[in-house]
């Protein structure tokens, strides 16, 4: 019996731990660790949900259009404000715009370095590198012999920069499967995704103003009023991140998935599924009932259960439970509003070891994410979806419909390539949408809210997953805050019966060859694209206010 | 002439190595503009950048640790969104990022060993980014199963220089926040508490804006003469930090016009007026968003139709001080302003600045109706032209309606500045009726 243990895990975002007991090879006990407690539920308290809409979005430097986005749903809700249908589709163009961006970048950026080695580029033939390039479909738009000289005056230079103490020689120099010249292809993606992420921000910051921490998404629509030059800027560079993203992602991920068929064996992680929905649907604004409202997102809301049956979402079915977290008591609270207080003891895997709290539904522990809102997509028959899916599957050498196939560490990564193109196309949609609303005479983007007293959640997503924030307004002063965030899910520690949390799961029977390198266990935490800064929260009633009980000191809604 | 010699030669090495004329000359100019100097001195700085690059005379690279405190990598993301130059040029070819908790390919106890041996070295940068939690003895944050604060000390103790990016860095940022659950505090405090005198440079904003960091880091790092580099009293490059983004607004003509946004959204909102009456915090927060703009400059706050929040407010003396606290609520006027709390401009400027501010205070935002001048400072209109035009509709306040002239009248600048909020309102149901 070994501890093998990734502290920091990098290529994330936030400060995560991985604690594994191996035993023969295989991870036999896992223990995931979130290192640092902000107290953004505190913070917030006693504002105008206005400004808490600007404040929650710095939970997240990845995702925070989504933070001001689930925010402002949930201030509308409580306002009683239906939002415009220039102002859905701006908001879904600027929340489509840091999906793009999150998941190029952690797909080329933060994930692919754990197949790809760009130092073994250097030994690629390049003709044979434009003939593999031209087989397998992917994009050519990089001198390959020019990036293959700047790899190598990279290396001349002995200095590592980010490649610094890199696993590339792990398992026994086996740990990385590919040619030089498919490592030399992703080498050059790796690049241009760089670029392709930071126009995909672009399209963030010409509707926001800035990125990350957009400003004019905020409760009652968007400030933002598009120009003609600006529409012709956003048709300009939706089309440029379609064009990219359509010749390179799945294509590299199907030339790559042959190196690594054992990726597909283990990380299945709890096999319980929750997606709350993003992105509202085209026809807005379902008369005010908000589970058609979620059915109807371009990606749907489902609760998948093991048999990936879907059900729709019950609020008080969400709990949180504080036994094996940094906080005190061991009690297990119910939505949308309830009382933790930090309090750091030791990490010890045996009691306390992480800022993360244990959040379940009905009970379980679920996992969040874009393999699970592709699921739920899935069953609910979107029909892009099920087409992409089914290839996929066919291109793996499964059959159409056999899912399960996807459920391990390889199969959440590659879904998520689906998820991108899926939104890829979409966001040209909306932009030919709000240019045809504009000539129609749509001009409409912001709402004054009609009562400054009332409660609201926010159902959404996060790149990572499913997104909640829930708050209780009275006077325009928030006196009530609730955040469950996707990373929360699948980080949990275990549970008041000692099941581990959705990552433990996943993380149980990787196979670890060498205990300080555990390439696997990294595959399989990156596969979640976790965001631990996200994952901590806590909530603590306003000063002044007295509740200790369990439940909803407002009541149950 | 000599010097134009040697900046043909840095741009053909530079080129041979894909970094193009174009997004080198900017890079240049932003650099001598940061550092305060003038336009000779491109070519001097172009040497120096020249002298950094992989295979020029003097050789490697500068190393760099770049470590996330509590943080929400916001500022990673925004330096990840640099485009002139790219992010893999400036990571590959211009420093060696050795540890950073986003970017690097190592995990685990490798990628911390790559920052020891760093460390061991000496002779390197650092960048924090995020707040210095001081909760539960530094617990809030843990790293590689040690305390936040304790990795903070180790890398800052032998660094060349600390570079605090971002506001949390700067002062805690909102972690600081009321009630600041995690003791939230910024670097250079958290230092000199310690008794390290390692030099910090302070870049605030939320997040910190890529153009800042090369600026900076350019400055320091590769000139090595951060001599260049002139701060102000908060630390912060007095060339990026010592104007307010009012001063560069791309709105401030409407200001002077007395056109304003009075709701998101709306038709003014299409003709780009003014965001004032909306809580913009243009007027008393000093940065260069304006100037400099984000995301390979594709807009900005005030562009995209939303008041500035004054996100880089960030007084590193004082936690307290952190730009939420500051400005919340952001899109009400002047609940929080600091009148003469502005601790660093030089005299000039601080005059010119007080002048706005006042004249801003006393007509409640409503055109800058300010009247004759300050000692040292700028010339400004006795009376608005459009005032003067629509006397029954002008909505300043003036000694004399017809010739202008300021409010002298000390009461009623007390009552002003007390009640400002509550006056302001007055003011702006007066003026919708109207």
């Amino acid at each position: 019996m070994t501890r093998s243990i990734i502290d920091p895990i990098t290529r994330i975002e936030g400060h995560l731990r991985v604690e594994m007991e191996v035993e023969q090879g295989v991870v036999t006990d896992a223990w995931v660790s979130g290192g640092c407690f902000r107290g953004m539920e505190l913070v917030v308290q006693n504002r105008t949900p206005q400004d808490a809409a600007q404040i929650v979005q710095r939970i997240c430097g990845v995702c925070p259009v989504s933070h001001a986005h689930a925010s402002s749903i949930a201030a509308e809700k409580a306002y009683g404000i239906t939002i415009s249908n220039n102002a859905r589709l701006v908001r879904n163009l600027i929340e489509g715009a840091q999906f793009l961006h999150s998941h190029i970048l952690w797909f080329y950026n933060l994930c692919a370095l754990d197949y790809v080695n760009p130092l073994d580029a250097l030994n690629a033939n390049v003709p044979d590198t434009y003939d593999l390039a031209q087989a397998a479909g992917t994009s050519m738009d990089t001198d390959f012999y020019g990036l293959k000289e700047k790899l190598e005056a990279f290396a001349a230079n002995g200095q590592l920069s980010i490649f610094s103490g890199n696993w590339f020689d792990c398992d026994n120099g086996e740990g990385y499967k590919l040619s030089p010249e498919l490592n030399l292809i992703c080498t050059a993606h790796y690049l241009e995704a760089l670029k392709m992420q930071a126009r995909a921000s672009e399209v963030a910051a010409l509707l926001g103003g800035k990125m990350p921490h957009v400003m004019t998404l905020i409760p009652g629509g968007t400030a933002f009023v598009p120009t003609e030059s600006k529409l012709d800027d956003l048709w300009a560079m939706v089309n440029e991140i379609y064009d990219w993203v359509s010749t390179t992602m799945i294509q590299d991920t199907l030339a790559l998935a042959p190196a690594y068929t054992d990726v597909l064996t283990f990380g299945k992680g709890c096999g319980r599924y929750i997606a709350w929905g993003v992105f509202e649907g085209p026809g807005w604004p379902y008369g005010g009932n908000y589970t058609e409202q979620m059915i109807h997102r371009y990606l749907p809301m489902g609760v998948l259960d093991e048999e990936l049956n879907v059900s729709d979402v019950q609020e008080p079915l969400i709990t949180e439970y504080m036994g094996h977290s940094w906080y005190k008591g061991d009690g297990t609270y119910e939505s949308p509003y309830f009382v933790t207080e930090p309090e750091f003891t030791e990490y010890n895997v045996e009691d306390r070891y992480s800022w993360v709290k244990c959040p379940a539904y009905d009970g379980k522990p679920m996992e969040a994410g874009g393999f699970a809102r592709i699921l739920a997509a899935y069953q609910r028959n979107v029909p892009f979806v099920v087409e992409q899916v089914d290839a996929m599957l066919v291109a793996l050498g499964a059959r159409p419909g056999q899912l399960s196939v996807l459920q391990n560490t390889l199969g959440r990564t590659a879904s998520r390539q689906i998820e991108t193109l899926y939104i890829a196309g979409l966001m040209k949609e909306w932009t030919q949408e709000l240019m045809e609303a504009i000539a129609g005479g749509d001009s409409e983007y912001f709402k004054e809210p009609l009562t400054t007293t009332g409660e609201g959640t926010g159902f959404w997503e996060a790149p990572r997953g499913a997104l909640y924030h829930s708050e209780k307004v009275t006077n325009n002063n928030v006196d009530g805050y609730q955040i469950i965030i996707p990373s929360t899910w699948n980080l949990a520690p275990m549970n008041a019966d000692g099941v581990h949390g959705p990552m433990e799961q996943a993380l149980i029977g990787c196979p670890v060859q060498d205990v300080e390198m555990p390439i696997n266990a990294l595959r399989t935490v990156h596969s979640f694209d976790p965001c631990t800064a996200c994952a901590v929260h806590i909530t603590e009633p306003a000063t002044g206010k007295t509740f200790k009980t369990v439940t909803s000191p407002w009541g149950v809604k | 002439m000599e010097d134009l010699a040697k900046t043909t030669d840095v741009f053909s090495v530079l080129e041979s190595r894909g970094v193009s004329r174009r997004s080198f000359m900017k890079l240049c100019a932003g650099v001598a503009a940061a550092a305060g100097l003038s336009q000779m001195a491109i070519p001097r700085v172009a040497e120096a950048i020249e002298k950094s690059v992989i295979g020029a005379t003097s050789g490697d690279l500068y190393p760099v640790i770049w470590i996330e405190g509590a943080s929400c990598t916001g500022c990673t993301e925004s330096f990840a969104q640099i485009e002139t130059p790219d992010v893999a040029t400036v990571v590959l070819d211009v420093i060696s990022l050795n540890y950073s908790e986003t970017l690097s390919a190592a995990a685990g106890w490798s990628v911390e060993e790559a920052k020891a041996q760093t460390i061991e070295a000496g002779n390197y940068i650092l960048i924090y980014e995020g707040a210095v939690l001081k909760a539960w003895g530094g617990n809030a944050l843990r790293v590689a199963g040690e305390v936040g604060t304790e990795a903070l000390i180790e890398a800052a103790e032998s660094a060349n220089a600390v570079v605090a990016v971002g506001s949390c860095a700067v002062n805690g940022g909102w972690c600081a926040a009321h009630p600041n659950p995690s003791n939230a505090m910024g670097v250079e405090q958290f230092l000199a508490e310690e008794g390290i005198k390692t030099p910090v440079v302070n870049i605030p904003g939320c997040p910190v804006n890529p153009e800042w960091i090369m600026s900076v880091l350019v400055d320091v790092v590769m000139l090595q003469d951060p001599g260049l580099l002139k701060l102000n009293d908060f630390a912060m490059p007095a060339g990026l930090f010592n104007q307010t983004v009012h001063d560069n607004c791309e709105r401030r003509g409407h200001f002077e016009n007395g056109e304003f946004v009075y709701e998101f959204g709306s038709e003014e909102e299409a003709k780009g007026y003014c965001l004032y009456p909306l809580g913009c915090r243009g007027p008393q927060t000093h940065s260069p968003c304006g100037v400099t703009l984000w995301n390979n400059r594709r807009s900005w706050c005030v562009q995209a139709g939303s008041p500035c929040i004054g996100c880089c407010e960030a007084n590193p003396n004082n936690p307290g001080d952190n730009w939420v606290q500051v400005n919340a609520p952001f899109y009400k006027r002047f609940r929080d302003l600091r009148v003469g709390d502005l601790h660093f401009q030089p005299e000039p400027v601080a005059w010119v600045l007080t002048g706005i501010v006042a004249a801003a205070l006393v007509v409640h935002g409503f055109g800058m109706k300010k009247t004759g001048r300050m000692d040292g400072g700028a010339d400004f209109e006795p009376i608005r032209k459009w005032d003067e035009a629509h006397p029954e509709q002008s909505i300043g306040v003036y000694a004399d309606p017809k010739t202008g002239g300021p409010v002298l009248d000390p009461a009623i600048c007390e009552e002003n500045t007390q009640h400002a909020a509550a006056a302001a309102d007055e003011v702006v149901n007066d003026y919708e009726k109207e």
